[in-house]
């Protein structure tokens, strides 16, 4: 994918020079781009006058940000305490069966990427999946090819 | 008469579709225009609390509370309820009894409520500073300015508050440690990374009511003499962001934050940064190192943040409820907040009840009430009646207490002496079909992704207890496993850098203490005694208790379960894959477990 | 002010780490992350020893544990050997190529874990003094990549970094000789990165990779160095005999 540097270069610019925007710059990145392109990066840490390697670090560090592109819709299925305890892992089994893929893993579609995520602070609607912005509550087996196929039939056009 | 329809617009009832009963609201009174006979207006607020029965709307000053609204009954509750002040019956909460419940106050989930730290929560629009302001907000700082730092600490000492965050410790002399300190300049900071699983009390004060957040912290400032500050919120909880930021450009536009604070002279910049998905940034020298733009890993403390924190600078760090209740504190006095709660636990507590219990959601409460009245009194009881087996408090720090202990206080102290922890409020209630060995698996697995890495034993320790408990759960356990994982969870207290890895281990030693024949079972017999580890048990339908009403085929995701209609059913074990799903969706009890032999 | 270690009285100044107390006075600690240079790493918790304020113990890490007056420090107590020993089988596992980690095992009498797989082969205890040495002393070549269990050390995307002067900095830290520096002739091989030696313009011995001079030489606003220490110095001596010789 060709990356625009001078979308790029317009996320660098609405923070002032200091290594303490790095975060809130790469989490920019990561949401216009899906994912922090190498080329963002670099440019960051021209930008920053800091170490690559000291971005690098907090990109592999912080899971907000990812370094690989990502799906076009990005589910996060929660697995905090009270969805674990109703059943999130079954529904990671669920997607698993429906997309072939895994917690971290993108659909070879390139539809969908699955995230297992830590309490998404919806406890009451355990267990709880969060597609792209949109809240799915009390998800049970049989609901979730009904959720899917609605993203799918989306991009069929 | 006038009207006001507050419709809750927090993460869950959004999730439940409040949004479209918001804006159905609207376009029919929009439509109806000034033929109505009642003047009425909608506004949006923040989390009621009682999400599972979302979308909550209140028609005020009537007090009707309806729950699980749809647009389809928006023009039903404006004809009945709005118009002529009747209610919607069927929209009504019904009680342990099946009563119908009217009013908020009635209602078993709202009535043992003591509402400090989520007072405006669901009454105001947290958009709008004016309705912040005309709920009395803003008059704690105003009075704070006529205050000294010495008399502003004074009354924080006098309340008692303990940091909500953690580990309890007292509010004051955090601010007392700041305020001594000559260093200039000081920052305040609010920890809204919250990172618990199973609690969601700072997410809901910073949606519903972020100008609460901001007065607390701007109180602080003036006592410590800071003139920066910094609110770090999780960046997944996009509405709390939103509205935090919105909250602070109306302050300075209104002249209460900003280069004269409420017109005495005095400068206060507050800004948010989001957090970066790391739960250890919950630790106050992590959540630092996050803001100053670097991986948030934990410093040895002292020098604690109050001395040396952010850039190096005297920091005061607070936690969203903590803060929350430093307006009330500052405007009632502190000897009125410390009139409620328990002798070394002063005010009340959010809690977020969740998990197998049948009313879940947030519950502020006085400190010092049982667990007992928390899930039965308030929570209603155990999902389906089935018998409580534990309750795990204060997150991944904490333990999990089981039902001999029902009746022990909830407080600071209490908790910790029990081998848990208050830590920020969650409360998972648990069932029998539970299995505390995979809860303790669970916990530590979370923590071995969320650790930092940086020291030894909590890197390598948690590797290594993952790795006995996962073997424990898929039947591989040994003798001599308890007493290891014993061994590691105390080297984990005494030797690591910060609190994450200290208090890691209380949920494996906390369900070894009570617990420890679950372990025992799984070792020596192969067996889960709750029918949840999936290589230690089978399922099997019982014939007799099948009256074949096709549910659990219909839940089964494999294909397992085959029988025809009014025919008891039967479970094909070789496309079993044990999730349970069958035993969740039989109503009859049919649905049983038995050990089978592990690899 | 004083306090005791092991039924030694000690006397110390406020502020003082407690292990730099210790190692005055004979008393030996154990460490590993504990560099003079870059002090405050706090990370392999090797150094660990019970400390009784109050009648209060707790167990620290004494290289970063300020000293208070009147605290009693036991160094060998029951306890400290117990989270010791239990620290220190953990980096077996991590580093089972060790011998440093191995020998301080069968000192230190740590617990032998078998029941449980060895995490990582190789040497690395992932104390991070190598990060510590070259972001302060060098050029921020590499940094702890991951968090948790996964953590590493590495340079970005794992490639031969850009800005690595292959000065060896790191190396030269490393308490357990995790980082393999491999020289011939005329290369040096470091993070999958060659450079050249440049060698001593008059005798011949390598002085540094080419990189690494001009780094040097920038920072110092100098000419990159041609000779090596020794012959710096000789030099130096000529020019002074030269120029003042005839006066003996």
């Amino acid at each position: 994918m060709q990356i625009d540097m001078d979308e790029v270069l317009e996320i660098l610019h609405r923070y002032p020079r200091e290594k303490r925007h790095s975060l809130a710059i790469m989490q920019d990145l990561q949401h216009h781009f899906n994912y922090i392109p190498r080329e963002g990066m670099e440019a960051l840490a021209e930008y920053l006058e800091c170490p690559l390697s000291s971005l690098y670090s907090m990109a592999t560090f912080y899971r907000a940000l990812s370094l690989k592109p990502k799906g076009k819709h990005i589910i996060k299925l929660c697995d905090g305490t009270a969805c674990h305890i109703r059943g999130s892992v079954n529904l990671a089994g669920g997607i698993g069966r429906l997309l072939g893929i895994g917690a971290g893993e993108t659909s070879a579609d390139g539809l969908f990427s699955l995230e297992l995520v830590n309490c998404l602070g919806s406890c009451a609607l355990a267990p709880v999946m969060v597609v792209d912005d949109t809240y799915y509550g009390k998800v049970t087996l049989e609901k979730l090819p009904e959720i899917l196929n609605k993203y799918r039939e989306e991009a069929a056009g | 008469m006038n009207r006001t329809i507050l419709v809750c617009c927090g993460t869950g009832c959004l999730a439940n579709g409040s949004k479209g009963v918001a804006d159905e609201f609207q376009r029919l009174i929009d439509q109806r225009g000034t033929d109505a006979r009642v003047k009425c207006y909608v506004k949006r607020t923040g989390c009621n609390g009682f999400c599972e029965n979302g979308p909550i709307v209140k028609v005020m000053p009537d007090d009707i509370i309806y729950y699980k609204v749809r647009e389809k009954d928006v023009a039903e509750i404006l004809d009945k309820t709005v118009e002529k002040g009747e209610t919607v019956d069927r929209l009504l909460y019904r009680d342990d009894q099946g009563r119908p419940v009217k009013h908020q106050h009635e209602n078993p989930f709202y009535a043992p409520q003591h509402k400090t730290a989520l007072r405006n929560i669901g009454a105001i629009d947290p958009t709008r500073v004016e309705d912040y302001i005309a709920a009395g907000g803003y008059e704690a700082l105003k009075k704070a300015l006529a205050m000294t730092p010495a008399e502003i600490i004074e009354q924080v000492k006098r309340s008692g508050l303990r940091g909500r965050g953690g580990a309890g410790f007292p509010t004051w002399r955090k601010w007392q440690t700041a305020a001594e300190q000559e260093a200039t300049p000081k920052y305040v900071a609010c920890n809204g990374d919250e990172g618990d699983p199973g609690a969601f009390m700072d997410r809901s004060v910073l949606e519903g009511d972020p100008h609460t957040v901001l007065e607390g912290l701007a109180i602080c400032a003036l006592a410590i003499g800071a003139e920066e500050g910094f609110l770090y919120i999780r960046d997944e909880y996009g509405l709390a962001v939103r509205n935090v930021t919105t909250a602070i450009a109306d302050a300075e536009r209104h002249g209460i934050l900003g280069d004269d604070v409420l017109g005495s002279g005095r400068r206060l910049k507050l800004s948010v940064v989001r957090g970066g998905g790391a739960f250890v940034c919950g630790e106050e020298t992590a959540l630092i190192a996050s803001i100053e733009g670097s991986c948030g890993e934990p410093r040895p403390r002292p020098p604690f943040p109050a001395v040396k924190g952010l850039f190096g600078q005297p920091t005061v760090l607070n936690n969203v409820e903590t803060l929350a209740n430093i307006p009330v504190i500052l405007k009632d006095g502190g000897d009125a907040f410390a009139a409620v709660g328990t002798e070394g636990s002063k005010g009340t507590k959010v809690f977020a009840l969740v998990g197998k219990v049948k009313r879940t959601g947030l519950v502020e409460i006085p400190m010092g009430a049982t667990l007992r009245h928390l899930i039965y009194d308030i929570g209603g009881g155990i999902q389906n009646d089935r018998p409580f087996k534990a309750v795990q408090t204060g997150g991944p720090s904490g333990g999990c207490i089981p039902a001999h202990m029902l009746d022990l206080p909830v407080d600071f102290d209490t908790l910790k002496s029990h081998g848990a922890m208050m830590g920020s409020g969650g409360m998972i209630v648990m069932d029998d079909r539970s299995c505390m060995v995979e809860v303790a698996r669970y916990y530590i697995n979370f923590l071995a992704e969320e650790s930092c890495g940086k020291c030894t034993p909590c890197r390598e320790g948690l590797r290594k207890m993952l790795e006995i408990l996962t073997d424990i759960c898929e039947g591989r356990g040994q003798e001599g496993d308890i007493q290891l994982l014993e061994q590691l969870g105390h080297t984990l207290q005494d030797s690591c850098l910060c609190a994450l890895g200290k208090t890691a281990p209380n949920p494996v030693l906390t369900t070894i203490q009570y617990f420890r024949d679950e372990y025992e079972a799984h070792i020596r017999e192969h067996r889960c005694p709750a029918g949840v580890c999936v290589k230690l048990t089978a399922f099997r339908i019982d014939a007799d208790r099948c009256r074949g009403c096709t549910a659990c085929a219909r839940a089964c995701p494999t294909g397992a379960i085959t029988g025809a209609v009014k025919q008891p059913h039967v479970i094909d074990s070789s496309k079993c894959i044990s999730c349970g799903s069958c035993r969740e969706a039989c109503r009859f009890d049919a649905v049983e477990t038995e050990g089978r032999d592990a690899v | 002010m004083t306090i005791t270690i092991d039924g030694k009285r000690c006397t110390c100044e406020k502020g003082e780490k407690l292990l730099a107390v210790a190692r005055r006075n004979w008393i030996p600690i154990p460490t590993l992350c504990h560099h003079e240079s870059l002090p405050g790493q706090a990370s392999c918790r090797v150094c660990l020893v019970e400390v009784v304020q109050q009648g209060r113990s707790s167990v620290v890490a004494s290289c970063v544990y300020p000293v208070e007056d009147g605290i009693e420090v036991y160094t060998n107590s029951d306890r400290v050997r117990a989270e010791r020993g239990m620290v220190l089988a953990l980096l077996r596992k991590r580093a089972p190529d060790s011998q440093l980690i191995a020998d301080m095992c069968r000192l230190y009498d740590a617990p032998d874990l078998d029941r449980v797989k060895v995490s990582v082969p190789g040497k690395c205890i992932l104390c991070g003094l190598c990060v510590r040495a070259c972001t302060e002393l060098s050029v921020g070549a590499i940094s702890t990549v991951n968090r948790g269990v996964t953590k590493e050390i590495a340079t970005p995307y794992h490639e031969p970094s850009a800005v690595c002067v292959g000065c060896g900095s790191c190396a030269s830290v490393c308490p357990t000789g995790a980082i393999e520096i491999v020289e011939t002739a005329d290369t040096r091989t470091i993070w999958d990165k060659t450079f050249r030696l440049v060698r001593c313009a008059r005798c011949g011995e390598p002085i540094g990779t080419e990189e690494e001079l001009a780094h040097a030489a920038r920072k110092g606003g100098t000419e990159p160095d041609t000779l090596c220490e020794r012959c710096r110095r000789r030099s130096m001596t000529d020019v002074l005999a030269a120029t003042y010789g005839d006066r003996e």
